[in-house]
């Protein structure tokens, strides 16, 4: 008996305790308190490097906390003042220099100056550890001069440096002068010039940074504080998305009007843009089959991409276009080239004919086909396991290569061992993205230069599937060498005829930017109809654009003035 | 007496070249493993990076091109020290604050699940064994066993759906409450008791069969023996021949069990912990395999097996305990 009054004691003391939270579990809000989701952790490390790589330091610590000089707008393809107000060349491509902007400051209060950008690049070349961005492979110097402007000399002409440069975050020299190794220095209470930089609460699973009180922009930011509760998966991510506890992330989410919008038809939304770039096949050239140039643009008409798109994609995106640049670089497509010209498109037909040409014969009626040299020809696509819009895409792929007898298999690795074998170039056939920048310099460069072609086994950033082309590699270094707008472009439409001609990788789909918002809350969202920036928050530093060009909305500033 | 402490010193012996064992396995399976975490983290810059820049990083991972045998000396020197090096995916963290985020949360939610599902289990199983035939015996068992094979992950995900998002009874994430502060508060308490009640709860129920059934047929071939017909005809309380005489037998299977499950549950953990966003090792363990984060792996693994030999270390004391004849 005295057991069982213990027990009722226990659960009644247990009632009791959870009677407080045991209502309904509306999400609280606080007035101007902005909710994201961009990072994926099961519990927060405090971190606010501004040179790690995202995923390591806390977001926004690069672009957010800390700002860079200019920020490239992805969507309308210029250049955005920022602590600079503006840059010039001079001597051709071998010289830039930025003017810095007046009035300034830091969220200490102290002001910034120029002598804080020179320290900043000063700091990256005394550790290298820190220049991940490899600014100093191309860069001679970087000095004042005079009047708050600071020239960067370059080793050579090289155009294509000006955003790794533009994009680097400045720190503070007074601060940064003092400690002993930067390298392996948390940062946990930045001092810095961007909107967010108080750290108001840090926990393991929520934390919080309210605005920076000294910001330069006159009355921004209007979000009062960024707050950032950890989600593991996706799956959490979307849930808090339905429920109306995220404000703004940058997820995948299957059937997303059906799932995400219904939900609040006048409260959510999302914006896909696709100028991040396109996403391709690769050929490795260590298959000797798909060294003939036929059979690359034969296995391009075999895809169907309305199919993979329609099945893998959920009609996110749309089929790549003739020379693979997607609508980030609109203004750089070849005008010659319209949709379906070449070899990106579906024509079973057309593929079959080039692969009879190229010799590659079908072992009797209706079967695969061998290679070249008359043995079977099995291929395997390499995908990253997880990754499941790509693996549906791949096993589309392969079924309508199977379908003109080219007989491919979709293998899934892990991310580690996908990585190690595609930079190695040990594959087949394999999906990925390419180098991104703001002309089409750096997807070219990664597809078709000599100079990036590194021998099987060794680890290449870039072109994994190893094609070089002299013809390429001259113009590439003619791009370099050159500022003049007219000229780079006559430029890239020789590289897309070469691409056109040589089909050294195959462009399948242009590559979404997940964004996905909530205006209950905020409003000033960027989204088709008004296309300041991207709205996805994975792009720093194009997020500076949108945490300035967010204000509370209308409902909730009426309840503030009511308090 | 000598011989039992004769008996300690033994275990404790095997538990040290056990411990010597699991260190140096350790070490060495994360460097059997493809690829280079040096150039998993440059991947992350999605940038060519300068040669210098990459070598300067490697230096201050850690990461040396040194022979294994004295990569091996100065990873056991270190250990001793208490240093298990600096998180690479966590970077500059050392691997030891990286743990401490989620370890005490960890064993909090699987320790506490894991004695109440071996508690219950365990009574049920007696129970069920004592009246053989009843209706504890004939239901429990089948629908328990039925949860317990459901895939945990749909099981948990219902749940989550169900209890949390649909009826909104239980908090969707997280392991306290927002604006609470970790201590001794009741808020603080209380709120980590709710956050915990559904994620624990799935543990149980998809556990309670397996420590149900092991007790219950144990405990049927137990009460089957002599000594029980002995000590029921000497009229003993069926309650004290239940738990004195048969329960204490039966329950020695189980009790070894639950060392091997302890371990099982903190690296197992993981599954709940991703559902339930709730702050743990589980996670970091997937995050330090994707990234080749070889220091917190090693500090993952090291944590789960002296868990793990520690448990086993407290359950041959029961043992000892419960059973005399392992005095001998």
């Amino acid at each position: 008996m005295r057991r069982a009054v213990h027990a009722g004691s226990t659960v009644a003391l247990f009632l009791l305790l959870c009677l407080p939270g045991c209502r309904r579990n509306e999400p609280e809000f606080r007035p101007g308190v902005l909710t994201v989701a961009q990072e994926q952790q099961s519990s927060w490390v405090r971190n606010f490097h501004p040179f790690l790589p995202m995923g390591v330091a806390r977001w926004p610590t690069s672009a957010g906390i800390y700002e860079p000089l200019m920020i490239f707008n992805r969507i309308n393809g210029e250049y955005v003042p920022w602590l600079a107000t503006g840059y010039s060349w001079s001597g051709g491509a071998d010289r830039v220099t930025f003017t810095i902007r007046d009035g300034v400051r830091w969220s200490d209060g102290t002001p910034f100056s120029a002598e804080d950008v020179v320290f900043t690049f000063d700091l990256l070349k005394k550790k290298p550890a820190l220049d991940t961005g490899g600014i100093w492979k191309f860069l001679e110097s970087v000095q004042l001069d005079g009047q708050g402007r600071v020239v960067m000399r370059f080793q050579r002409p090289y155009s294509p440096g000006l955003m790794t440069l533009a994009h680097l975050p400045i720190v503070p020299a007074r601060v940064w002068r003092e400690i002993e190794d930067p390298v392996t220095f948390s940062n946990p209470n930045p001092v810095a010039t961007g909107p967010f930089t108080e750290v108001r609460h840090f926990g393991n699973q929520v934390w919080e940074i309210g605005r920076n009180p000294h910001y330069w922009q006159k009355g921004q930011p209007k979000v009062e504080a960024l707050r950032f509760p950890a989600f593991p998966t996706n799956e959490q991510v979307t849930l808090a998305l339905i429920h109306g506890e995220v404000d703004w992330a940058g997820s995948f989410i299957p059937a997303i009007d059906r799932i995400f919008v219904g939900r609040d038809p006048e409260h959510h939304g999302y914006w896909f843009p696709l100028v991040a770039g396109s996403i391709y096949l690769y050929p490795s050239q260590r298959v000797p089959a798909f060294r003939d140039v036929r059979v690359r643009k034969a296995l391009s008409l075999a895809i169907d991409r309305e199919m993979v798109i329609r099945v893998a994609l959920y009609n996110y995106t749309k089929p790549a276009e003739p020379a693979g640049l997607s609508d980030g670089y609109a203004k750089w497509r070849h005008p010659g080239f319209g949709p379906g010209d070449g070899w990106v498109h579906y024509d079973p037909k057309a593929a079959e004919k080039l692969l009879d040409e190229a010799g590659l014969k079908r072992q009797g009626e209706g079967g695969m086909r061998s290679g070249p040299d008359g043995n079977p020809l099995e291929l395997e696509i390499s995908v990253i396991a997880g990754w499941s819009d790509w693996v549906r895409a791949c096993q589309v792929m392969a079924r309508t290569l199977r379908a003109v007898g080219i007989d491919a298999k979709v293998k899934a690795y892990d991310f580690t061992g996908w990585f190690q074998k595609v930079q190695r170039g040990e594959f087949d056939l394999t999906m990925g993205w390419t180098d991104d920048g703001p002309t089409p310099y750096h997807v070219f460069r990664g597809i078709m230069a000599t100079e990036t072609v590194l021998p099987f086994g060794e680890a290449s950033y870039a072109n994994w599937h190893r094609f070089g082309n002299d013809e390429a590699d001259k113009l590439l270094h003619r791009f370099e060498r050159t500022v003049d707008g007219n000229e780079q472009r006559e430029i890239a439409w020789r590289l897309q005829e070469i691409f056109l001609a040589e089909a050294p990788a195959i462009p399948i789909f242009l590559n979404p930017s997940w964004g996905q918002y909530n205006t209950k809350r905020f409003v000033g969202w960027p989204t088709a109809g008004n296309p300041y920036a991207r709205l996805s928050p994975n792009h720093p530093p194009e997020t500076l654009l949108v945490m300035t060009g967010l204000k509370p909305a209308p409902a909730t500033e009426a309840v503030r003035d009511n308090q | 007496m000598s011989r039992l402490v004769e008996y300690l010193l033994r275990r404790l012996g095997f538990y040290a070249l056990a411990a010597w064992v699991a260190i140096t396995l350790n070490f060495l399976i994360p460097r059997l493993m493809p690829g280079d975490p040096a150039q998993i983290m440059f991947a992350r810059f999605k940038g060519e990076m300068n040669p210098v820049a990459i070598a300067a990083l490697r230096e201050t991972f850690g990461l040396t091109d040194a022979p294994m045998w004295m990569q091996y000396l100065s990873y056991l020197e270190h250990l001793f020290r208490g240093d298990m090096g600096i998180s690479v995916s966590y970077f500059p963290e050392p691997v030891v604050n990286v743990i401490a985020t989620g370890l005490s949360w960890s064993i909090f939610l699987a320790g506490t699940a894991l004695i109440i599902s071996f508690l219950l289990g365990t009574a049920l199983g007696a129970l069920a064994a004592w009246r053989r035939g009843g209706l504890l015996d004939s239901v429990a068992p089948p629908l328990l066993s039925l949860l317990g094979a459901f895939p945990y992950f749909w099981m948990a995900m219902l749940a989550l759906f169900l209890f949390g998002f649909g009826l909104g009874w239980f908090p969707l994430w997280h392991a306290y409450p927002e604006g609470t502060s970790p201590g001794l508060n009741l808020p603080f308490l209380a709120g980590a008791l709710y956050h915990a009640a559904l994620p624990a709860a799935t543990i149980v129920i998809a556990s309670l069969g397996g420590w149900m059934l092991a007790m219950r047929n144990t405990m049927v071939g137990v009460l089957g023996s002599d000594y029980i017909t002995y000590a029921r005809a000497r009229g003993l309380s069926p309650r004290r021949v239940l738990i004195r005489y048969a329960a204490r037998n039966a329950l020695l299977p189980n009790i070894t069990g639950f060392g091997m499950a302890f371990g099982f549950v903190l690296g197992g953990a993981l599954l709940t912990e991703i559902i339930f966003s709730y702050p743990g090792q589980g996670y970091l363990l997937i995050q330090a395999v994707r990234a080749q984060d070889y220091p917190l792996m090693q500090g993952l693994f090291l944590t789960i097996t002296l868990a793990v030999l520690g448990a086993n270390w407290l359950v041959d004391i029961v043992t000892l305990m419960l059973d005399p004849r392992t005095r001998r």
